[in-house]
């Protein structure tokens, strides 16, 4: 640093001291940056699809809703789990489909479909639902929950939702 | 900025830290022999790497025989970056032993362990020694075929001890066999025991290496000098 410098001339100390820390922020950018990159990678995961064939769709009747089971396999990271569904499935021309999550939205209590009164009941606090889903009577908050569904090549698939906790 | 920087010194004392850490004496070495002194820094900014990679790679690990595989599996395909990170790791661990070995044998060879940086030299050597038990506990976590049978190896060279051996060998497995206990035991050795043990050498060692400075490169006594 003694050594006098005319304007503009860098002193060879001061160019390794810039040369370090050039070098020094490369290494910190390209080190947190990819760090950064996994740890906050979970926001930028796409959700899981997990379609699940149910069977094909000429097994259905039109107008009876039908409570099917499947196996659906969740993936959760590094572990896949198997665990057993159901839905009620709804079809006026076996082309269009409503499937149903079997909980009532109320409390999650699994209901029926009472084929004399046309509705689906809940045991558990008189819960009524119309063929639609539409809350009859009794205390649900919400219309039945839908799950999504496709029809690929004459079969029918579902969507089933994870628990909400 | 002044204002701030005066803040920061006033509680902190930074220029005085900074003084002693990066402005101190260090003998003059020239040419080749001066990247000898290099190979210390380095191993601490790797030691910092591998700290920094593995608490990444400790977030999608699970140290159990069912899942040790499949999450390793995980980061690599499926995690944002993984390879690269566990790459980092992975390589990270071979260079600090090259790094450990070299930054020894230079030490020794210029006979800087001498009066008075014996102490620097002894908490070096418990360093090496962890960097050894990183390196052997971090080569089963992956729980494949390789990974597994090393480690069956390494614990029957440690069985082979006389007396003590087959007893080193059932502490280190966690029971008779390899298995559950070995994986979990090697993976609190690994993220805990040994990482701990050597940020608190390293902070000995270090404290030593400014306290005492840096020896100079050895040189030739001429005739009739005499060696202090």
């Amino acid at each position: 640093m003694e050594n006098k410098l005319s304007d503009g001339q860098i002193s060879r100390r001061s160019f390794l001291g810039w040369l370090i820390a050039g070098l020094g922020a490369l290494i910190a950018a390209v080190l947190g940056g990819s760090g950064l990159g996994y740890f906050i990678s979970p926001v930028f995961k796409r959700k899981e699809e997990g379609w699940v064939d149910v069977g094909p769709v000429k097994d259905f009747k039109s107008g009876v809703p039908a409570k099917i089971e499947f196996a659906a396999r969740r993936r959760d990271a590094w572990v896949t789990t198997e665990h057993r569904a159901s839905a009620w499935i709804l079809t006026s021309n076996n082309r269009d489909f409503i499937a149903f999550d079997p909980r009532c939205t109320h409390l999650g209590c699994p209901y029926r479909w009472d084929d004399a009164k046309k509705q689906f009941l809940c045991p558990c606090h008189t819960a009524a639902f119309a063929i639609d889903g539409q809350v009859v009577s009794g205390p649900p908050p919400r219309p039945l929950d839908r799950y999504t569904t496709k029809v690929v090549g004459g079969r029918l698939f579902v969507q089933p939702l994870q628990a909400k906790a | 900025m002044t204002a701030l920087r005066a803040w920061i010194n006033e509680r902190l004392g930074w220029d005085k830290i900074w003084q002693a850490i990066f402005e101190r004496r260090i003998p003059e070495a020239k040419g080749p022999v001066a990247w000898l002194y290099t190979l210390g820094s380095a191993l601490l900014f790797v030691f910092l790497v591998q700290i920094i990679t593995g608490a990444l790679l400790g977030m999608n690990y699970v140290p159990s025989p069912d899942h040790a595989h499949d999450s390793i599996r995980y980061i690599e395909n499926e995690v944002l970056l993984g390879k690269f990170i566990r790459g980092l790791h992975h390589w990270g661990a071979t260079l600090m032993v090259i790094l450990v070995f070299l930054h020894m044998l230079r030490v020794y060879f210029m006979a800087a362990y001498k009066y008075p940086r014996e102490a620097t030299w002894l908490f070096g050597v418990g360093r090496f020694l962890v960097v050894m038990g990183l390196g052997f506990t971090g080569y089963l976590l992956p729980w494949d075929q390789k990974a597994y049978w090393a480690t069956v190896v390494g614990v029957n060279i440690a069985g082979q001890a006389p007396v003590v051996g087959p007893y080193v060998a059932k502490v280190l497995m966690g029971g008779d066999a390899m298995g559950a206990a070995t994986l979990t035991r090697f993976y609190a050795l690994h993220v805990l025991v040994l990482p701990l043990t050597a940020a608190l050498l390293i902070g000995v060692h270090l404290f030593l290496v400014i306290w005492h400075g840096i020896s100079e490169v050895p040189r030739r006594v001429g005739k009739g000098e005499r060696v202090l």
